[in-house]
């Protein structure tokens, strides 16, 4: 898989990855570290806001059913944040329409849906990092 | 008085007691559920990076994917439920890589056997497992099990048909709603036809003339959520003559959702106020869901009716027409109806 594009010797992407779920985290955490990334994982929305004010990434991944703050709550405090522009995606298994249309009204940058496809879940990843730059 | 004051301690007594073996049972199953889940950890810590690799897509030379065909014993059960749990997680090749584990396991044969298990929680799980699986070609038996006496079964059929997709399924998943005695709760068959692609349109045309309402209701409900316009004529008739009212109203819904400018007519007709009121409330919204601005005189004229919330319905309805239905609006403004229909609106533009 195509590491993420840029300056060799620039340090890595830094990526925010917040799933209650330890298969999903690990397996979005492998996938992400593969191509390059360096990704923080946690496990709960509450790590997620913490880690994200204490060090904002260039890019978010956020389970939205989290206990403590789910991911639509974190989405809500990065948008009112001073780094409001940091893109995030939203991972999730509420598929309705109704889920999605409030993912991208709290200001998702993507929405996908579980069960979903890693390498499709890259694609994103490394196209909304290319429409920040 | 000593008798009744012995017999008040001897109760306490055994009611103490029993609170206590209680205790001792929650913590028992407690404990063996806590050391169950530290030996499966622990069995599948050497296999959960192969794992991971597999599920993440990148087990490019397929070497993880043949390490965990290696699992034997305890160590192969354990990691097959877990395969079976990431199957709900991932899919593309990654599901397509960890179904082959399982094939190779022999998970999914065991499987096809253990649907005619004595135990339904093996039926049960059987069922899932194979539709996880998208073993296709058991759909003949997931079928055969949406007649199963246990409703878990049936549940898991359905959930199975479902994720394997195919539309073959879709009649029996449909006429299992009716099924005396041992049908599938509507809720269950419509999550698993809605997986079933556009292939089931037909089904669903054939379903909302079925003699059970429930298996109408359902048929005309996907209709609606899938677009499948080919059913119109088929919703009309229900909502017009259909003797059961909750069918009439998901009818009008299902309108409201894939309707023409030619259903306002129709759906204007059933906010009369001799109609029932359930049928009538389900008209407004749909109105205000097919967004024909030829609805506007008809649903201004509602702002006034005598049950608030429909008003309040009719309202909302015109609020989201546009720049007509808003300039309908006016002159109206300080009808209760409206107002609620506007702070509502607004609460929800705040709320998203």
């Amino acid at each position: 898989m195509s590491a993420p594009a840029g300056d060799p010797d620039a340090s890595p992407v830094r990526v925010l990855v917040a799933d209650d779920d330890a298969d999903i985290r690990d397996l979005v955490e492998f996938k992400l570290t593969q191509a390059g990334y360096a990704v923080e994982a946690v496990p709960d929305g509450i790590s997620a806001w913490e880690a994200f004010a204490a060090n904002p990434p260039q890019l978010a991944v956020l389970d939205v059913m989290m206990p403590g703050l789910s991911g639509i709550d974190v989405l809500r405090k990065i948008r009112e944040s001073e780094f409001s522009s940091v893109p995030v995606l939203l991972l999730s298994a509420k598929s309705r329409d109704s889920d999605v249309d409030t993912g991208f009204a709290v200001g998702a940058d993507d929405y996908v849906i579980k069960p979903f496809s890693p390498r499709e879940l890259l694609h994103r990843v490394n196209g909304m990092l290319a429409r920040a730059r | 008085m000593i008798v009744g004051a012995a017999l008040l301690v001897g109760a306490t007594v055994v009611i103490l007691g029993a609170c206590v073996l209680l205790i001792i049972a929650v913590v028992a199953v407690r404990a063996r559920r806590h050391s169950r889940n530290q030996r499966d950890e622990m069995l599948l810590s050497p296999l959960r990076q192969p794992l991971i690799t597999v599920a993440a897509g990148e087990d490019d030379d397929g070497t993880a994917a043949e390490e965990l065909t290696w699992a034997t014993g305890v160590s192969r059960t354990v990691l097959d439920r877990n395969i079976a749990e990431m199957l709900t997680k991932v899919r593309g090749v990654p599901a397509e890589q960890l179904v082959h584990v399982l094939e190779v396991h022999g998970a999914v044969d065991a499987a096809v056997d253990d649907l005619t298990s004595r135990s339904t929680v093996k039926r049960a799980r059987a069922a899932q497992l194979l539709g996880l699986a998208r073993a296709e070609r058991t759909v003949p038996l997931l079928v055969e099990a949406l007649g199963d006496e246990s409703v878990e079964v049936r549940n898991s059929a359905a959930y199975a048909l479902g994720l394997i997709g195919d539309p073959v399924a879709a009649g029996p998943v449909l006429a299992a709603i009716g099924a005396p005695e041992r049908g599938l709760p509507a809720a269950t068959a419509a999550e698993a036809l809605q997986s079933m692609g556009v292939g089931i349109s037909g089904v669903l045309r054939d379903g909302m003339a079925d003699p059970n309402a429930r298996t109408r209701m359902v048929a005309a409900h996907l209709s609606g959520e899938r677009s499948f316009t080919r059913g119109l004529p088929e919703l009309r008739r229900l909502l017009d003559f259909d003797p059961d009212l909750t069918v009439r109203e998901t009818s009008a819904v299902a309108i409201g959702r894939l309707g023409r400018g030619e259903d306002v007519g129709i759906l204007v007709s059933h906010t009369a106020s001799s109609e029932p009121l359930a049928l009538r409330r389900a008209c407004v919204v749909a109105l205000g869901e097919l967004g024909e601005t030829e609805a506007i005189p008809a649903l201004v004229l509602l702002l006034g009716d005598a049950d608030p919330r429909l008003a309040e319905l009719a309202a909302t309805a015109l609020l989201t027409m546009g720049p007509d239905g808003r300039h309908a609006l006016a002159g109206h403004d300080d009808e209760p109806a409206v107002r609620t229909a506007r702070l509502l609106a607004s609460l929800q533009k705040a709320s998203a």
